[in-house]
């Protein structure tokens, strides 16, 4: 899932459609998966994320998407049947510990959820420059631009750290740390002590970023500073339309 | 010893291209070895192979005997000391005699040891135990990312971009302790963007452009290969240029010693 929230650079009618709708559209979807409580209706929004990756043309990030959030909703899940002990017992485990109907079907429900609405957040990001969702959060929603700019940041640096955090794991190695163990939990273990030089070098990161925007006049920029417009085409009434069938749909499925 | 038989490299497995290309060489105990070529060209990756950070997608790399492919790089870190561009990447403790005691930890040493190589290293650098390496200079924070390597007495040294961001005094600080390491039978493979620096400390150079070796050599005859120079991209250090476009027998002064002398010889004459 490597570089899963950087912008794509590529020409589709997911691109060109209004970052505002673009949100608007990602959110109904999240929405939709948590009014739902059918299955199949929750299995077909994932099918939707999957045909807006192919419509973004960012299809082979929408599947290693959806690999990754299957491997942790299989921690979730187990999770799940481990601890919901009421509905029928389908199978007893030692320990005291039995599986049951309910279980299973509510840690189907949560993880199915998990993946139908994690994955379209991720993919907007994957379709629309930051500049664009930070320009659109200040013109249409009013917003002031402070808080949209934390927004974007925030998601800008998730790479930012990810990638920091490798160079970590690599220079720890190289004196003998055991990041390369097959041990997950020992790995857990070692990431720990980390933190304090991810810690210290996103605080210089996130310090020096703060002075070169405010050398560039930061505080200056108003809600008219933005040079971009967007405005509604046909394909945006298109994207209203289908969120709106989407809710209405969680709401009667 | 150092090894590489026909060692081919790409980060990603799907690549048509390999980053690094069929690459062999040997580089004996003790040798001072820099790695010099533009951005991209496979310096870093070459370095990371040797100590195991990254495992070759074909070919070998030997290190003292072992076969880097089974062996984790965790492992090598006993052996094969690799001092990163960024300190802070490297430290991970609030004091400095702490982060000098933790990769010996790592390592199994006993704390009797432990204590008495961290107590030499500090004594040798002129360190403060107690200090918090996160608050001293960048400078400071490389000497104790070096100190700690210095600490695991490891036969094989990587320098990778060591002194850049440094001034000419923390930068002589490290390369001088690095010299002296060298002079008592470490390998030290550098990887540099300072010609001067390479020059300077190096008994032989690697040329890399394009993921491949285009020439290995002494620094003299690598800086005047005029072919090789132009491939990787690089401008040799300015006495060299100098007496090359002088030429008439200054072309041979390697340092400003050297050119200063050759001056005076012809004056005298």
């Amino acid at each position: 899932m490597k570089g899963f929230l950087d912008y794509v650079d590529k020409d589709s009618i997911l691109h060109r459609l209004n970052p505002l709708i673009k949100i608007f559209f990602s959110i109904c979807i999240c929405i939709a998966a948590f009014i739902s409580d059918n299955y199949f209706f929750l299995l077909g929004l994932i099918a939707v994320d999957l045909i807006i990756g192919l419509m973004g043309k960012v299809f082979d990030r929408a599947l290693s998407l959806l690999k990754g959030l299957v491997k942790i909703s299989i921690f979730f899940f187990i999770l799940q049947i481990l601890f919901v002990r009421t509905g029928n017992v389908i199978f007893a485990l030692p320990l005291g510990i039995n599986i049951t109907e309910d279980g299973v079907l509510l840690a189907l429900k949560i993880v199915l959820r998990l993946i139908s609405a994690t994955m379209p957040l991720a993919l907007l990001v994957s379709v629309t420059q930051m500049s664009d969702l930070s320009n659109v959060m200040v013109k249409s929603l009013g917003i002031p631009y402070k808080y949209a700019f934390t927004f974007t940041t925030a998601i800008r640096f998730i790479p930012v750290f990810s990638n920091e955090m490798s160079g970590i794991m690599e220079a720890q190695t190289a004196r003998g740390v055991e990041f390369d163990t097959k041990n997950i939990f020992k790995k857990i273990g070692l990431v720990l002590p980390l933190c304090m030089p991810l810690l210290i070098s996103s605080v210089k990161k996130i310090n020096s970023g703060a002075i070169a925007a405010e050398v560039r006049g930061f505080n200056l920029r108003t809600r008219n500073s933005g040079y971009k417009s967007y405005r509604f085409a046909f394909r945006d009434f298109i994207g209203i339309l289908i969120s709106a069938a989407l809710i209405a749909g969680s709401i009667l499925i | 010893m150092i090894e590489f038989k026909n060692v081919s490299f790409s980060y990603d497995s799907k690549a048509k291209e390999h980053t690094i290309k069929d690459v062999s060489f040997k580089i004996e105990k003790g040798e001072f070895v820099s790695v010099i070529g533009s951005n991209g060209a496979g310096k870093s990756t070459v370095s990371k192979l040797i100590n195991g950070l990254l495992k070759p997608s074909s070919g070998d790399v030997i290190i003292s005997g072992t076969n880097i492919k089974t062996v984790p790089a965790s492992r090598l870190s006993k052996e094969v000391g690799f001092l990163f561009q960024n300190p802070d990447r490297q430290i991970c403790c609030d004091t400095i005699k702490k982060e000098l005691s933790f990769g010996l930890k790592l390592a199994g040493i006993s704390e009797e040891e432990t204590e008495a190589r961290v107590m030499e290293v500090i004594r040798d650098f002129g360190f403060e135990p107690d200090t918090n390496p996160f608050l001293i200079s960048r400078g400071e924070r490389q000497r104790v990312a070096l100190a700690s390597l210095i600490a695991l007495r490891p036969e094989i040294i990587i320098l990778d971009e060591p002194t850049t961001g440094l001034d000419y005094n923390e930068c002589t600080h490290i390369m001088e302790k690095v010299k002296e390491l060298n002079s008592v039978g470490v390998t030290v493979f550098m990887v540099c963007h300072d010609m001067e620096l390479v020059l300077d400390y190096s008994e032989r150079i690697l040329v890399m452009s394009d993921g491949k070796i285009i020439c290995d050599s002494v620094p003299h005859n690598a800086f005047r290969n005029e072919a090789a120079m132009k491939s990787a991209c690089i401008i040799p250090p300015q006495i060299i240029e100098l007496g090359i476009r002088l030429k008439n027998g200054f072309e041979s002064a390697d340092t400003t010693d050297e050119m200063a002398s050759l001056i005076a010889e012809r004056r005298n004459s």
